[in-house]
């Protein structure tokens, strides 16, 4: 009940909106019933010699007409402010997402998310916009309806309204049993989807082994699935359907026997009887509504619940009201005695390590990090997987906060500066370069729309895209990301890089970024990436020693543990893990060149 | 795989409506005793539902007028029984569409993955999986609307109108006439209005799907969006596209507002007619009063089939460019087929010889120029170069997903063109890049090609390739669910996963695409172990990346511009001073710092 009063205070904006539509309503129906009597008295007037024929279909057409006229009005009415609820909420929901910090997205899974945003929005919004509304626009018109007929004669309205209550229950309880039916069809051939992608994108393994036939009994087995479930759900359909349409006529079968015996009695009039008759048939749709938006309610609270969790979820990542921007400075990074750990299971930002997460993955990932960076300074972190180099670099732009210790920049706690204002400061590249479906102009103008053509293609042209884009058809304005051009891993990263280039920032932060480039192209792109560092204070987590080179500093991580910091040739004196790995050479077997990931089918 | 048998050449043919929707029908054949119970189903349902109008009328006059209350009695009791009937047969309709309809297309279903599965790789190649799945679920969907509702809908409103019409005149033909009258309004309004609700829904549908895509990406996206500041940005972006979403619905909203209180006008005022002209002939005593009600009756549903054919309308449109979607993919012949005579490919040795062989993508460029090569027995070959000099071309010529342009490719002798795919392919093992696993267990991946494989057999290869160690570690040891796509591994459990796949399947010749995935130290070593075993005795075609795998090889082939430039062992080829050489000194360099 307080999920449903919560989802009612939606519609407090509209709520001049709501109660006209509602007054609308009720005179619609109020003339709507007007219908079958005039209907009734007309037969009667007949009887009798047809004396008031023409006044009568007057009347009737006039009803008509003044009905004709309420209901346009309400279904405008009543449009608008659905579609204002619907505006709303989804804003509202997108805005809240944008307000949560990168943590609540770690372990919430998109698809989850995804759902919540739109089906169980949906669910609400079908309720407020439109079930509200039928809700008790059908209460009004069985009200009216019945109503009359009591009026008229009390007896034959119990006989004939009788059944009526069932409709209700029935088409109710058709709603409950039929929802979570046709949810697992609707599971189910999410399932067969998942079957058929997986067959598209793996076809070169079936082939590969001859396994074309395995393929397809195991396909035939889902689509087997979904026919059995569909029938499960129709077997409900056929029956509650045909039933529903069937316990009004009990109700009219009961006007005849009762209504046409009191008729012949002299109680009644034909007209009566007749007008009777319409009432029933005019009650049939409402009832039938009823039950129906009976069942919207109790999916909008349950789907209301689901909403609210994620919107009463406050963000817990946010700067002190009226947090001053972050003040002008060279960008020194200083860290004291930070630690770090990741909330319940949550997923860490190393995707890589997606291996079977144990029961203690709140273990702390950094432990005790102090770390005194000079503006203007570069410095390489080095580790093996899971030592905790991403989410070192990922507290300096405050997209996570630390659990201890505090993270400043140019002496300023980075908790107490305006977000916006810090996170423009810093770039960050990253090893899964995430592209826009976007023109390929607006992915390197990412942090910068306001770039004019020239600098981004200077952008490009030093991130060694130049070519790239030349050969495309259409240039800079190529579409790429999900919906658009498929680009190489290595190809998304130098775009990132770019986009990293075109914002000028004061901290630069190179996460594995020339992971996919191959070697040729990376050595183009280090000149670039050279004059770029020149004084900015940059973090570069990388596994070759080409690029560690470029550092003034190294930092090795061990556990979430500083090991050993100091210049390349230092720690090939001093660090036996810094020594291992530059003999070793670090695990980065691509000698050439990568091939392209982006392809939908599994390689080869 | 190929689309055989009488039903199912009756399916293609040109274009044209008819075609296309006895295309459709085909589809039906096989059930056409189910659907001739149906349609009779139907009819009878179909005929219930109109006798109450009639009988309420006639309780007036038989019962009312003549004061016979026995006669009411039959008359309520025919009333329930043709509620009953209607009830029953629509039971049985609504069930038997839904089989009939399910069934076929869950055969339609099956008929196209088959079809899928016989199409080569260069289809694959060409078209985006989200197209090909799509035909699956969401065309075969439109033709359920199609199949279950349209069909359906099209006999019942086409039945109901008859019947109405047919006792309307029977009843009277002067009342029937001007009843009539409103029937054409009805008719052209309700055709306008779908054709433009149309469009104002398929815009709503578009709206509100770019609404979705935006959300899911900036979703996915989140990390960039938080880290360079960019929400302001998106909450804009999205308020617009929100915005533009409400916009286009408005026009459905006041569509409807225009449509559906006109139809209920329109009721009132055919109704209104026939009380005047009816009432002016019960006074003169041409028409009973009781056929009038049920004229007033009839009325009130007379409407409804027309409103619903209206509707058949988009349905049609849907479903209709759903078959041709479908039945366009159907026709799509595949590329590679065997041979009349081509043989079954005895065990092999595994000799593989490429005689001037030239290959292009289609009609386009060649992407290999005169490539010969001659792989004796158990050689390890690790194919060099940069992207796009050919690796992945030559080594999937080897697997025979395309077929040389000129020259010819031979195995143990046996031209890859002259045996049959399967016995080919049979023999062959391919480990792709990523390692692609398909959601089930370990055990199941590794047996993949080997479906009849006893469990220790997967054991062994598991343990041959160094993967059982990790394996048994894990809660579910081989039963563990792999998820989709294997993701609930790392990359490097992944790949090794695929060498246990490669080596359950024990092939002659092994085709092998290095993952260049960054893993740690540990399983890095690993990988390089499984590696070795995997090679070891078989004819293998590698795509290196790795150093060692290049180091160890019988023999590297350098392409360039694909072109054979060098072949020879690691230590000849850095002798020679050549393309090899010169990538060599790159890595070092790059390596070294």
């Amino acid at each position: 009940m307080k999920i449903f009063r919560r989802l009612l205070g939606f519609l407090s904006p509209y709520r001049g909106g709501v109660i006209s539509s509602l007054l609308l309503a009720a005179a619609t129906m109020g003339v709507g019933v007007l219908v079958p009597f005039l209907v009734g008295r007309t037969i009667d007037d007949i009887r009798h010699g047809g004396d008031s024929l023409w006044p009568l279909a007057g009347a009737l057409l006039a009803a008509g007409v003044l009905r004709l006229a309420f209901s346009v009005v309400r279904r405008l009415v009543a449009g608008r402010v659905s579609l204002g609820v619907e505006f709303d909420l989804r804003n509202l929901m997108y805005r809240h997402l944008q307000s949560l910090e990168l943590e609540f997205f770690d372990t919430q899974q998109t698809g989850q998310l995804m759902s919540r945003s739109t089906v169980d929005l949906q669910s609400v919004r079908f309720f407020l916009g439109y079930g509200l509304i039928f809700m008790m626009q059908s209460l009004l018109t069985i009200v009216i309806a019945a109503g009359v007929m009591i009026a008229v004669n009390p007896e034959l309205a119990a006989v004939a309204l009788a059944p009526m209550p069932l409709v209700i229950w029935v088409a109710a309880r058709y709603g409950r049993l039929n929802r979570p039916a046709s949810q697992e069809v609707q599971q189910r051939i999410a399932e067969l989807t998942a079957d058929a992608e997986e067959n598209v994108g793996g076809v070169r393994v079936v082939k590969a082994f001859a396994q074309e036939q395995r393929q397809m009994r195991r396909f035939d087995q889902s689509v087997r699935r979904v026919f059995d479930q569909s029938m499960v759900s129709t077997r409900l359909r056929a029956f509650y359907n045909p039933f529903i349409g069937f316990l009004p006529q009990l109700g009219l079968a009961a006007i005849i026997i009762f209504g046409g015996r009191q008729v012949i009695a002299g109680s009644i009039s034909t007209g009566d009887f007749v007008a009777f008759y319409g009432y029933v048939l005019m009650l049939t749709g409402p009832m039938r509504m009823l039950g129906v938006s009976l069942g919207m309610a109790q999916r909008a609270v349950a789907s209301g619940a689901r909403v609210f969790e994620i919107l009463d979820r406050a963000p817990r990542l946010t700067a002190p009201e009226g947090a001053p921007p972050l003040p002008p400075g060279g960008g020194r990074v200083q860290m004291k005695a930070v630690n770090f750990g990741y909330d319940a299971a949550g997923a860490q930002p190393e995707r890589r390590s997606g291996e079977h997460r144990t029961e203690d993955s709140r273990e702390p990932v950094l432990r005790g990090i102090d770390l005194d960076v000079p503006a203007g300074r570069t410095v390489a972190v080095v580790g093996a997987t899971g030592s905790g180099k991403t989410t070192l670099v990922m507290l300096i732009p405050r997209l996570y906060d630390a659990t201890a210790g505090t993270v400043s920049i140019d002496g300023e706690d980075v908790r107490d500066v305006d977000l916006g204002s810090l996170r423009r400061e810093i770039a960050l590249v990253s090893d899964d370069a995430f592209l826009f479906s976007a023109p390929l102009r607006d992915n390197i103008a990412y942090a910068r729309p306001d770039a004019d053509a020239e600098e981004i293609e200077d952008a490009a042209r030093r991130a060694g895209l130049a070519e790239l884009i030349e050969d495309l058809p259409d240039g800079y304005d190529t579409l790429v990301g999900e919906r658009g051009l498929t680009l190489s891993g290595g190809q998304r990263q130098r775009v990132a890089i770019a986009r990293a280039l075109l914002v000028s920032p004061r901290i630069l932060i190179l996460d594995d970024a020339t992971s996919s480039v191959d070697a040729t192209t990376e050595n183009r792109i280090k000149q670039a990436l050279g004059e770029v560092m020149e004084g900015r204070t940059t973090f570069v987590i990388a596994h070759r020693m080409s690029t560690i080179a470029l550092a003034d500093e190294v930092i090795v991580l061990e556990d979430g543990r500083i090991a050993a910091r100091g210049t390349h040739d230092e720690l090939v004196e001093e660090s036996g893990l810094y020594r291992e790995i530059a003999e070793r050479g670090l695990p980065d077997p691509a000698l050439l060149a990568r091939a392209d990931e982006g392809r939908e089918v599994a390689g080869l | 795989m190929r689309l055989t048998g009488p039903n199912w050449s009756a399916l293609r043919g040109e274009r044209g409506r008819t075609k296309k929707l006895g295309k459709l029908l085909a589809l039906l054949r096989p059930y056409r005793g189910r659907v001739i119970v149906m349609f009779v189903a139907l009819i009878l349902a179909t005929g219930a539902a109109l006798a109450p109008a009639y009988l309420a009328g006639r309780a007036i006059d038989a019962g009312i007028h003549d004061k016979d209350p026995g006669a009411l009695t039959w008359i309520m009791l025919a009333f329930l029984g043709a509620a009953l009937v209607n009830f029953g047969a629509t039971y049985l309709q609504t069930y038997l569409t839904s089989w009939v309809g399910q069934r076929a297309l869950q055969d339609l279903r099956k008929r196209i993955f088959a079809h899928l599965q016989s199409l080569s790789i260069g289809f694959y190649e060409r078209n985006k999986a989200g197209v090909l799945i799509s035909r699956l679920t969401n065309d075969v969907q439109a033709l359920d609307q199609l199949v279950s509702d349209g069909i359906v809908t099209l006999f019942s409103s086409t039945l109901t109108l008859v019947f109405t019409a047919a006792i309307l005149v029977a009843m009277d033909p002067g009342l029937a006439l001007v009843t009539f009258l409103v029937f054409p309004i009805l008719a052209i309004g309700s055709i306008a209005f779908r054709i433009a609700s149309a469009d104002a829904y398929r815009l709503t549908r578009e709206k509100i799907a770019v609404v979705t895509s935006y959300l899911q990406e900036t979703l996915s996206g989140v990390r960039i969006v938080r880290a360079f500041g960019q929400e302001p940005r998106h909450e804009r972006q999205f308020a617009e596209l929100n915005d533009e979403n409400r916009v286009a619905n408005m026009r459905t909203v006041n569509l409807n507002a225009a449509y559906f209180p006109s139809v209920e006008l329109l009721s009132a005022v055919a109704t209104a007619a026939i009380l005047v002209y009816g009432g002016n002939q019960v006074v003169d005593g041409a028409v009973t009063i009781g056929v009038l009600a049920s004229f007033v009756f009839y009325l009130q549903s007379f409407f409804d089939p027309i409103q619903q054919l209206s509707q058949l309308y988009t349905t049609y449109q849907a479903g209709m460019a759903a078959l041709d979607k479908i039945f366009d993919l159907l026709d799509e012949r595949p590329e590679l087929s065997d041979a009349d005579d081509a043989i079954d490919l005895p065990r092999v040795r595994g000799e593989i010889s490429f005689e001037r062989v030239d290959f292009g993508y289609g009609t386009g460029e060649l992407v290999l120029h005169d490539v010969n090569l001659h792989v004796p027995p158990g050689q390890t070959v690790a194919l060099v170069g940069s992207t796009g000099a050919g690796k992945s071309t030559l080594a999937k010529l080897v697997a025979r997903f395309y077929d040389p342009t000129a020259g010819r490719i031979t195995i143990d002798g046996h031209d890859l063109r002259d045996v049959t795919e399967h016995s080919l392919r049979s023999q062959l093992g391919t480990v792709p890049q990523e390692g692609f696993l398909f959601s089930g267990t370990i055990r199941e991946n590794i047996g993949f090609g080997r479906p009849d494989g006893a469990p220790e057999e997967i054991e062994d290869a598991a343990r041959a390739v160094g993967a059982h160690e990790f394996i048994t570690r894990l809660p579910d040891g081989y039963d563990t669910e792999v998820g989709e796509r294997g993701g609930h591994l790392s990359a490097g459990q992944r790949q090794l996963v695929a060498f246990a796949r490669a080596a359950a399947a024990d092939p002659r010749v092994l085709i092998l695409d290095e993952a260049t995935s960054n893993v740690d130290v540990a399983t890095e070593a690993r990988i390089e172990h499984g590696l070795r075993r995997l090679l070891a005795g078989r004819t293998a075609i590698v795509i290196a990346h790795r150093l060692s795998t290049i180091r160890d090889a019988g023999r590297i082939v350098v392409l360039e511009h694909g072109r054979v430039v060098e072949q020879g062992t690691h230590e000849e080829l850095l002798d020679a001073g050549g393309t090899y050489a010169r990538l060599y000194r790159d890595w070092a360099e790059q390596t070294a710092a």
